[in-house]
């Protein structure tokens, strides 16, 4: 059988240790950056890090979304993102002029408030992200595994156009309730209230979400039917039931994820588009299917753009922030499509 | 070859199905136009022999006067997106002219259509839209004149077009655009700049506001005296933004500010803690935002505040006309205290003769909202056009040359001409002036600069 | 003669229609404005103007189904090559190289202005050539990659491509790609003085018929595609195609060279994107970096979807229905409903994408086929394919699939 010249080329390369070569050669390169740029400046290569760490946190309850639809169903939730979007829209509103909250009121109230809120809009895009899986994705489970991928870049389109419609075209915030004065402080290192208050929903919520897929019957369940749906339908396991649990946590992470955001930074209807690309991405680097991975891939990220924005020596700046997350998705999916911590996904790779 | 005549049988099928839910549709309309108004009501309508231009972008004909029109103005301005508070204001004012005037500029019957250069999903003006516009202006042989731009990016796509027109090329002027190197050249421009928007050879296009170097050593100046030692400036890279941040960074040097940093922020990101973080660290007492509210600028200040302190602290802000909005305060109303914006012409209760008058048959317009001062060069540029309209014969060509033949005096901005570059020149009043304002809960008036002239030569580059 | 006629016959009606259909097309322009004088339907026909735009879409996505059609790879990021298209007409055709001073064919400019003018017809090919090495370029690593992880891949470079051409306006000091503000104006197609005695246009930007020969010029660059498209479909290579896009370890035991194939048909797909992009540009006179986002690249592919993934004549029609509706019908529908109901909300253009997004969902659950199905992948969605379906676990071998042939 003749050999495709093209392929042959590349796999030579590939056998060779060429590519790795090449990839190893990257991350050292990028290792050494880091280090000269910590010696350069440590006070302030910790508060840009620290900037990351929490711009990160957010990016991992939205990848985590990702990841658990992915490992079940292995199917790309294009519109996770625009849920995610649509949830923390939704909670402006919702905390604006529903619950009427303000920045001068009173401890007791703002947090009743945020509890309130995020019980609510964790419940209702939990509803919301499986009655998608239910009208979209459910009847395409023997369609080509590209059907339902186009049926999810659609469905995003549907999603980013209802937060269009209801919230139209300008910029939602909320008040900065808590506070942005410093929490921890070592020298000039700073770390203030809001951002800890980040960490402080993501780290439960991680951990929540580990012991649930872990340890409880229904996470259990999950995990069978991603490893063999015929299997687990053999055994018992309501599979339809469970898809759409899975959904509806993922629906909820979106929810939260978005009340997170929504407390640092403003929203727009296409915040999810950008977002969700950028969380897809910590999602694949992590390892796609695999729940720690999705954390660590959204840490790294977060630390790579507040780097590349806050360093000083040798940085290409903030013009080439997304240019770099999306030059890793694809390098990554190139060299090792697997991920980080790809060896523990579910799919077994 | 059985698929294929399916095929085609299902595609004759669709037509006929699409003809028929087309019809459905234009059957209700023809009760729409009563009374003296003469609306042409969609694409493919018109009014007297003024073909309309597509309903796509623009309004349908407004025509309210006696007979026909014969000639058409459009206007072409970001309808949607943070923009939108200003600009309604303009077209209202380009309205209110016309009315006044009974849709008549000398024997002309001119008839109006407001066109939109944004789109409702990016929320400010589009590429895209700006280019099929001027296509539609540069074919419809009635259209003599277009007031517009808002964003000079958007004129810059548009003039070319438009000077290119059959018949001489359609005559453009702006209330808005301040980007120098539209009409000349210098150091600080491009060497095919401004030569490449006039690609017909004649210049087609002319503003009543002063351009950015003027803005940028107004700035500048003003900076000095708030004590500024050493600025970093940051812009969106669009032609506006990056306009006038070059023009206050040439500007800044020759009025002794030191520059820390000068460097781009990208709209789509969702944090610039980091990019402060680096600001912070290179010991910048103020910071400069060359761009649009629109680009994620509320983001931008916020995140100023957060890593820099407030405006009104040891880091300064500056901003300018891009931001000087009252929806930059909405969208960011802890964090835009204290930060400085500025904006061409004087405060809209120092206006005198001709420009207050307006100003005060205008308010009632509004609905109680403030008005704005773009509503006032709005209706400047309007009342340009259609005098050149007026004194012409009604050919492109002559609208042009009369537009550059223009000398207003005692007009709403006070009295100035129309130099070879189509900017304004000999200027007196508000044309050359501008106003910095103090962001409390809203925009106050600090002050008005008219800036030095070799300041505004150093911005220039 | 006999042959050409006995062969005509033996498509039957099809061709004939088909024939008419073109040469109805090619006079469009001589009684679009009497259709657009018809009582009720004529403010809902389409202007010339809008047609070449809609024809240039279509062009696009006939070229975008080589690849998602026939070659059943899905491509999120096509808009790269429609950028890449541009860009390629806006440096040999416009003033952005002022150091460089060299004109060849180029028409309706003084001969000392400073830049590269080449000939927009010369300007055509080279852009399909570039955007096809671009293609090649991108395709070499990727495509060994499985199907949906190569549409990730896809969207990463239709996201960075415009990132790159934003900030190109300093690539080491040298100014690529002019930043925001993009390159304008680009040159005008046209015949030069020798068309003038043939009473063809000097140069189309300049004429006053501007729009019709922009019209007959994309419609000749359309039928070409379409042309190239079919024959495609039933050569060696298009066969492949659809062999691998059926089972791909099928095809790679049956001695289809996997790679190769593929790496083809993104070549080939590129090409006519690439051709398509530099054209538009050339209309619109410019190229910017905020023309090139993800959601042109999801309205072609919703195109080739609405049409039938693979069938050339649904993609035709499916392009220019969301073609009129992308350009003028949403609008003049939206502004009819407006006008005599007086509901100011409903504003169809606002959420155009949507409206995509439905058409896309609703088709791929209600009638996956398209409008008008290709045979063979209709049968493919009936009895099934060889692909991994969505929920099936158990026969995921690796994350790549990896080509049989070379282990």
């Amino acid at each position: 059988m003749a050999r495709p010249p093209l392929t042959s080329t590349f796999d030579r390369l590939r056998r060779s240790g060429a590519v790795a070569l090449i990839g190893y050669g990257l991350v050292s390169l990028v290792a050494l950056w880091l280090v000269v740029n910590f010696f350069k400046e440590p006070t302030e290569f910790i508060n840009v890090g620290l900037i990351g760490l929490t711009n990160g946190a957010i990016y991992g309850l939205v990848a985590l979304g990702y990841t658990l639809v992915y490992g079940i169903l292995q199917l790309i939730n294009f519109a996770h993102g625009d849920v995610f979007a649509l949830a923390g829209l939704t909670a402006s509103s919702l905390i604006v002029s529903g619950l009427g909250l303000e920045k001068d009121a009173s401890v007791l109230a703002i947090i009743g408030g945020m509890l309130l809120t995020l019980v609510v809009i964790m419940g209702f895009f939990a509803f919301v992200n499986a009655a998608i899986e239910f009208v979209a994705y459910r009847r395409l489970r023997r369609a080509p595994r590209l059907a339902a991928l186009i049926t999810a870049v659609g469905m995003s389109f549907i999603v980013q156009n209802v937060s269009l419609a209801i919230f139209d075209v300008n910029f939602r915030s909320v008040p900065s309730f808590i506070p942005r004065s410093e929490a921890i402080g070592i020298g000039d290192v700073t770390y203030s209230w809001n951002k800890l208050a980040a960490l402080l929903i993501t780290i439960p919520v991680l951990v929540l979400l580990t012991w649930f897929v872990q340890s409880t019957r229904q996470g259990k369940a999950m995990r069978a039917v991603a490893q063999d749906t015929e299997a687990s339908a053999m055994m018992g396991i309501n599979v339809n039931r469970t898809i759409s649990v899975t959904f509806a946590i993922a629906g909820a992470l979106a929810g939260a994820a978005g009340i997170v955001y929504l407390l640092q930074f403003n929203m727009r209807y296409d915040t999810g588009f950008e977002l969700g690309l950028i969380a897809f991405t910590a999602a694949v680097l992590g390892g796609i299917g695999n729940l720690s991975g999705a954390v660590l891939g959204a840490l790294v990220i977060g630390f790579i753009q507040a780097f590349n924005e806050g360093l000083t020596w040798y940085t290409p700046g903030s013009d080439w922030t997304r240019s770099i997350v999306f030059g890793i998705l694809i390098a990554i999916l190139v060299f090792r499509p697997e991920g980080l911590l790809g060896e523990r996904t579910p799919e077994g790779a | 070859m059985i698929s294929r005549k399916h095929g085609l049988s299902v595609l004759a099928l669709l037509v006929a199905v699409l003809a028929l839910v087309a019809a459905g549709c234009g059957g209700n309309d023809s009760s729409s136009s009563g009374g003296t108004t003469t609306e042409a009501s969609g694409g493919g309508g018109s009014t007297g022999n003024v073909e309309a231009l597509p309903s796509s972008s623009c309004t349908a004909v407004e025509y309210k006067g006696e007979g026909d029109p014969d000639v058409l103005l459009a206007s072409d301005f970001p309808l949607q997106g943070s923009s939108r508070t200003q600009t309604i204001q303009i077209v209202e004012a380009i309205r209110y002219l016309l009315e006044q005037s009974n849709y008549k500029a000398g024997d002309h019957n001119v008839a109006f259509q407001s066109c939109d250069d944004a789109t409702a999903q990016a929320g400010k003006w589009d590429s895209g839209k700006c280019s099929t516009n001027a296509q539609a202006y540069a074919g419809n042989e009635k259209l003599v004149g277009v007031i517009g731009t808002f964003n000079s990016g958007c004129a810059a796509i548009e003039i070319p077009v438009l000077n290119q027109a059959p018949g001489g090329g359609v005559a453009m002027i702006s209330p808005a655009n301040t980007y120098v190197c539209l009409t000349e050249g210098g150091p600080g421009c491009d060497a095919t700049e401004p030569d490449k928007y006039y690609p017909g050879g004649n210049r087609n296009y002319a503003r009543v506001v002063a351009h950015d170097a003027y803005q940028g050593a107004a700035v500048a100046e003003f900076a000095k005296e708030q004590g500024v030692t050493s600025v970093y400036i940051l812009n969106d890279k669009e032609a506006y933004g990056l306009g006038v941040a070059t023009n206050f960074k040439n500007a800044a040097k020759a009025v002794g500010i030191k520059l820390a940093g000068f460097e781009a922020w990208d709209p789509k990101a969702s944090s610039y803690e980091a990019l402060f973080r680096k600001i912070s660290n290179s010991g910048a007492d103020a910071v400069f935002l060359g761009g649009l509210i629109d680009e994620n600028g509320a983001q931008v200040i916020k995140d100023k505040v957060s890593v820099l302190g407030p405006n009104d602290g040891k880091v300064k802000l500056f901003a300018p006309d891009g931001f000087t909005t009252q929806q930059t305060i909405d969208e960011a109303p802890e964090a835009t205290p204290g930060m400085f914006l500025s904006v061409a012409g004087v405060p809209i209760d120092e206006f005198k003769g001709k420009g207050a008058e307006f100003a005060k048959a205008f308010k009632p317009r509004l609905g109680g909202k403030a008005i704005d001062p773009y509503a006032i060069y709005g209706a400047q540029a309007a009342q340009v056009m259609l005098d050149a309209i007026a004194a012409s014969d009604g050919s492109r060509a002559d609208v042009i040359a009369k537009m550059f033949a223009t000398k207003v005096t005692d007009g709403y901005l006070g009295s100035f001409g129309i130099n070879e570059n189509g900017d304004p020149s000999g200027a007196e009043g508000a044309v050359v002036g501008f106003t910095i304002y103090k962001a409390t809960d809203k925009l106050e008036t600090v002050k008005t600069i008219s800036p030095k002239p070799e300041d505004v030569d150093a911005a220039r580059g | 003669m006999n042959a050409f006629e006995q062969r005509l016959r033996s498509y039957g009606p099809g061709a004939f229609a088909a024939l008419a259909l073109i040469v109805l097309g090619f006079l469009y322009p001589k009684y679009a404005e009497s259709l657009g004088n018809l009582s009720l339907l004529g403010d809902y026909v389409p202007s010339v103007n809008s047609m070449v735009i809609m024809i240039v879409f279509t062009m696009m996505a006939v070229g975008l189904n080589i690849v998602v059609g026939y070659a059943g790879l899905l491509d999120l990021g096509y808009v790269a090559f429609y950028a890449a298209g541009a860009y390629t007409s806006a440096w040999f055709a416009s003033q952005q190289f002022d150091q460089w001073n060299f004109h060849f064919g180029a028409v309706g400019i003084s001969d000392d202005l400073p830049g590269i003018h080449l000939s927009i017809w010369l300007v055509l090919p080279l852009a399909g050539l570039f955007t096809a090495m671009a293609g090649i370029l991108i395709g070499l690593p990727t495509l060994r990659l499985r199907g949906d992880y190569l549409a990730i891949v896809t969207l990463g470079f239709g996201e960075i491509i415009p990132q790159v051409v934003r900030n190109g306006d300093n690539v080491f000091g040298f100014d690529l790609t002019h930043g925001t503000f993009g390159i304008s104006p680009i040159d005008s197609p046209g015949f030069g003085s020798a068309g003038d005695s043939l009473g063809l246009p000097l140069s189309y930007q300049s004429s006053f018929e501007r729009a019709q020969w922009f019209y007959w010029t994309a419609l000749a660059l359309l039928l070409i595609t379409v042309f190239c498209s079919v024959r495609l479909r039933d050569s060696r290579l298009g066969r492949a195609w659809i062999a691998i896009r059926e089972d791909e370890t099928a095809a790679a035991a049956m001695g289809v060279p996997l790679m190769r194939t593929k790496t083809w048909s993104y070549a080939i797909g590129a090409f006519f994107g690439g051709v398509a992009g530099a054209f538009y540009a050339s209309f619109k006179s410019g190229a910017f970096p905020a023309d090139f986002y993800f959601n042109i690249s999801v309205f072609l592919l919703c195109m080739v979807i609405l049409g039938g993934m693979g069938s050339i004549w649904g993609v035709i029609l499916g392009g220019m229905i969301l073609g009129y509706l992308n350009v003028e019908g949403l609008a003049t529908i939206g502004s009819k409903v407006q006008s005599s109901t007086g509901w100011d909300w409903f504003e169809p253009t606002k959420f155009q994408f949507g409206i995509y997004g439905l058409i896309i969902v609703g088709m791929m659950l209600l009638r996956p086929e398209g409008l008008i199905p290709e045979r063979r992948h209709k049968r493919e969605l009936e009895l099934g394919v060889a692909d991994t379906p969505l929920y099936d676990v158990t026969h995921e071998g690796s994350d790549t699939d990896r080509d049989p042939s070379n282990d």
